[in-house]
């Protein structure tokens, strides 16, 4: 704070958000995409993209509360296992319990709910270490969604059911328009409200942030909920996608979603990110992981292009951060 | 236990006893056969030694490893009573309660019960294996005892309830004894030597690869690729072995290579500034990526008879036990005493401070990702060379039970606390607990769910621990 503060002019904006964070990756996704369209025909159609669409949903609406999770410098490693529970309680609470199917559905949601409500209780009253509570209840949900299915699975829903995954709305997969409202939603909510200011608050300096009088306990315990809430939905249109439920579903999924939201900029240690941030860091993997199949890479071969893209684009990151810090 | 005294507690010289009396075991496990009683011709441990030649499928079935395996692990407590002076109590109580249940179980069980049973055509029985345990609880509450009555340099820590769970490995320790004896009273084959062996045979490499992961989180990082990279060298060393390497350079390729790796996440999270969650998240995706294009789904098979390291059972014992145990011991001494063990500790507890005591952060950040590598070679081999076919994908989820026996063992995940003795231990525990469901009949769909119910309750204990320790 040498010289005093001058007005930005439009070229320092530009270059402010030229360096920013998404900049740096919508960049890369940007050549990515055009050098993946020079490798094969099928990768840059309409069709191609819109069904990569209906595959990066549940990534997607999963990786928003894990921003705000992580922002606060938490980090949730149970999503894929809430998930998996979600659904098995949809098909179970439908095929064995005989509930109508639109109960059952909630229920499932709900059940997600509720397992986020267990981590966020336990993080914020008993004080255990999210990542500890997390890794634990990974094990416990999806022991409790094996437990529950028995390694049957519940498949035979009614034609509606299918909608949500597998249906278009507007020459749109209808899950999509879910989740370009929820992003639209949650990304102004974290950058214009005071709900998004706290989370940034409490990753920064959470002690600070209690003895600024915040409810720190209150939005831990909301945003843990707000996950379990967001995995159960996810759950939901994941059997709706797939048309069966089984008890392995969303299995791994939470390295997906993290890989995401970290590549979309969001430190680990919390204090900043994006949603914005998260969803190129999303819409990226998935354009990659489909681009690179289509190009005859094997496509669980891609992961490894995956994983350099994670480190190379927190390189760059952290290498316009240190010349920033210089200038 | 963690304690960062200028100067060491003196330590008497009988506080050694734990290891003599262990040393004395294991010595008698050896020489007892050779030693007849009068009127009952050789000792119980000759006949059960007579009765395993006779039958030569049967080295499962005596009973007789019980001895040698409870014997390293009262030698891992001896140890470990001398490196933490301020436990020995507390474990020695626990040993003592340990003998006492053992007594009552024997004299309910086994007063007239032969250990070698005729009628079963001289093969060992359950019940000789109860025996055999018994015997050396005994021991367990003989050094108890012992300990109790040695003169110490050191004020006497006071006998208190709270004392008893002093750390997380006694906590641990007393899980373990309650799940063995519990669900011995509950099915007996449980404790059958096979079952014991198998568990700390078959997953040992995972206590070795939380070895590393241990000082990892010690410093205050973490590596979740573990589970990836220990597939990628299985097949490395397995393919090696294939082609004609000799056993000896397929063993230690994978070591070197994991270091290689190490080094890698190493200098990323040390020179460039990449949290190490980040970099082993990459890494993660980059090696697996690398096993499924290289492998392309196929299994090896048909490795030379000379390579499977983890089948070899010198002096009776499983090769992954010895390597486990010794491995252990070999660590924690390294970490409590060596310099760069403590600076360990010092850069975990607090980053700034080692860095003005003049602590480099970058090396010691290279030096514990390339020995966690070196470690994961190490349970990678003891991984692929137990059974006669190595998979190509990785061990599912493997990075997870890592972590797990790692925290549940007590390491801080911020850093700074932990010892690899409790990782180890946890490592038994999670793998008696999965067993113990099958041997008192819960369905296996609902393992995973009372395994996590259990990670929870052992770090709810830890916590209200710390919590009173507090106040």
């Amino acid at each position: 704070m040498q010289s005093a503060p001058r007005n930005p002019t439009r070229v320092d904006k530009l270059r402010h958000y030229l360096i920013s964070q998404e900049g740096v990756l919508f960049f890369i996704m940007l050549v990515s995409v055009l050098l993946l369209a020079t490798r094969t025909d099928k990768f840059l159609t309409v069709d191609n993209l819109l069904q990569q669409g209906r595959f990066m949903t549940e990534v997607g609406l999963i990786a928003i509360p894990m921003t705000y999770i992580i922002i606060t410098g938490g980090i949730d490693l149970s999503v894929g296992s809430i998930m998996g529970l979600a659904a098995i309680v949809l098909g179970w609470s439908w095929q064995t319990l005989g509930f109508p199917l639109e109960l059952a559905i909630i229920t499932g949601v709900l059940s997600g709910t509720l397992a986020g409500f267990v981590n966020g209780l336990f993080i914020v009253r008993v004080g255990v270490p999210p990542l500890i509570m997390t890794l634990a209840t990974l094990a416990l949900f999806r022991g409790l969604a094996e437990g529950i299915s028995q390694a049957r699975s519940a498949r035979g829903y009614p034609e509606w059911f299918y909608q949500l995954g597998q249906g278009e709305l507007l020459g749109i997969p209808t899950q999509l328009w879910l989740l370009i409202v929820t992003v639209a939603v949650f990304g102004i909510v974290l950058a214009r409200t005071q709900l998004g200011r706290a989370l940034y608050a409490i990753g920064n300096n959470e002690t600070g942030a209690r003895f600024s009088g915040l409810t720190v306990n209150r939005y831990l315990l909301l945003i843990y909920t707000f996950s379990g809430f967001m995995a159960g939905v996810a759950g939901y249109i994941f059997v709706s996608r797939v048309s069966t439920t089984r008890s392995d579903m969303g299995a791994g999924i939470e390295l997906d979603v993290i890989a995401a939201v970290v590549l979309g900029g969001t430190s680990i240690f919390g204090g900043t990110g994006s949603i914005l941030g998260t969803t190129i860091g999303v819409v990226l993997i998935q354009l990659l992981k489909n681009g690179l199949t289509l190009s005859g890479l094997t496509s669980d071969a891609t992961i490894v292009v995956i994983g350099s893209v994670l480190i190379f684009a927190i390189l760059v990151n952290n290498f316009i951060l240190s010349r920033r810090g210089n200038s | 236990m963690k304690k960062d005294k200028a100067a060491p507690a003196p330590r008497h010289t009988l506080d050694f006893l734990g290891i003599a009396l262990a040393v004395v075991i294991i010595g008698a496990y050896f020489l007892l056969p050779f030693i007849t009683q009068p009127g009952r011709g050789p000792s119980t441990v000759a006949v059960l030694t007579e009765s395993k030649k006779a039958n030569e499928l049967g080295i499962f079935k005596t009973g007789l490893e019980v001895l040698p395996l409870a014997a390293l692990g009262m030698l891992l407590l001896g140890i470990w009573n001398v490196l933490v002076p301020g436990a020995a109590r507390a474990i020695s109580l626990l040993l003592a309660l340990a003998g006492l249940l053992a007594l009552v179980y024997y004299i309910n069980f086994f007063r007239d019960t032969p250990l070698v049973s005729p009628a079963n055509g001289g093969e060992g029985t359950v019940m000789g294996s109860l025996g055999m345990a018994f015997w050396i609880m005994l021991g367990a509450s003989a050094v108890a005892v012992l300990q109790a009555l040695i003169p110490r340099a050191v004020p006497a820590p006071r006998y208190r309830l709270a004392k008893l769970f002093g750390n997380q490995e006694s906590v641990i320790l007393f899980g373990l004894l309650l799940l063995v004896i519990v669900v011995g009273l509950a099915n007996p084959r449980y404790l059958q030597e096979r079952n014991i062996s198998d568990n700390l045979a078959g997953n040992a490499y995972i206590a070795v690869a939380a070895l590393g992961m241990t000082m990892v989180i010690i410093t205050g990082n973490i590596d979740i690729s573990v589970g990836s990279l220990v597939g990628l060298l299985a097949v490395v060393s397995g393919r090696l072995a294939v082609a004609g390497a000799p056993a000896p350079l397929a063993w230690l390729v994978p070591l070197v290579v994991g270091g290689g790796f190490g080094a890698l996440i190493g200098f990323l999270v040390a020179y460039l500034r990449i949290p190490s969650i980040v970099v082993t998240l990459g890494m993660l995706s980059i090696i697996k990526g690398i096993l499924i294009i290289w492998v392309q789904g196929e299994r090896v098979t048909d490795m030379p008879a000379g390579y499977f390291l983890s089948q070899m059972r010198p002096l009776g014992i499983p090769m992954p036990i010895i390597i486990m145990v010794v491995l252990t011991i070999g660590v924690a001494l390294w970490m409590r005493y060596s310099a760069t063990g403590r600076a360990f500790y010092a850069l975990g507890g607090n980053a700034e401070a080692a860095r003005l005591s003049g602590l480099s952060r970058r090396r010691l950040v290279m030096t514990v990702f390339v020995l966690n590598g070196v470690f994961v070679g190490v349970a990678s081999v003891m991984y692929s060379t137990q059974f006669n076919i190595i998979q190509a994908t990785p061990p599912p989820a493997l990075e997870l039970s890592v972590i797990t026996a790692s925290v549940v063992g007590g390491v801080s995940i911020l850093g700074g606390t932990g010892t690899v003795v409790g990782s180890t231990m946890a490592t038994l525990l999670l793998n008696f607990i999965r067993s113990a469901m099958i041997f008192i009949n819960i369905s296996p769909f609902w393992l995973k769910a009372v395994q996590g119910l259990l990670i929870l309750a052992t770090v709810l204990a830890d916590l209200l621990r710390r919590r009173r320790q507090r106040l």
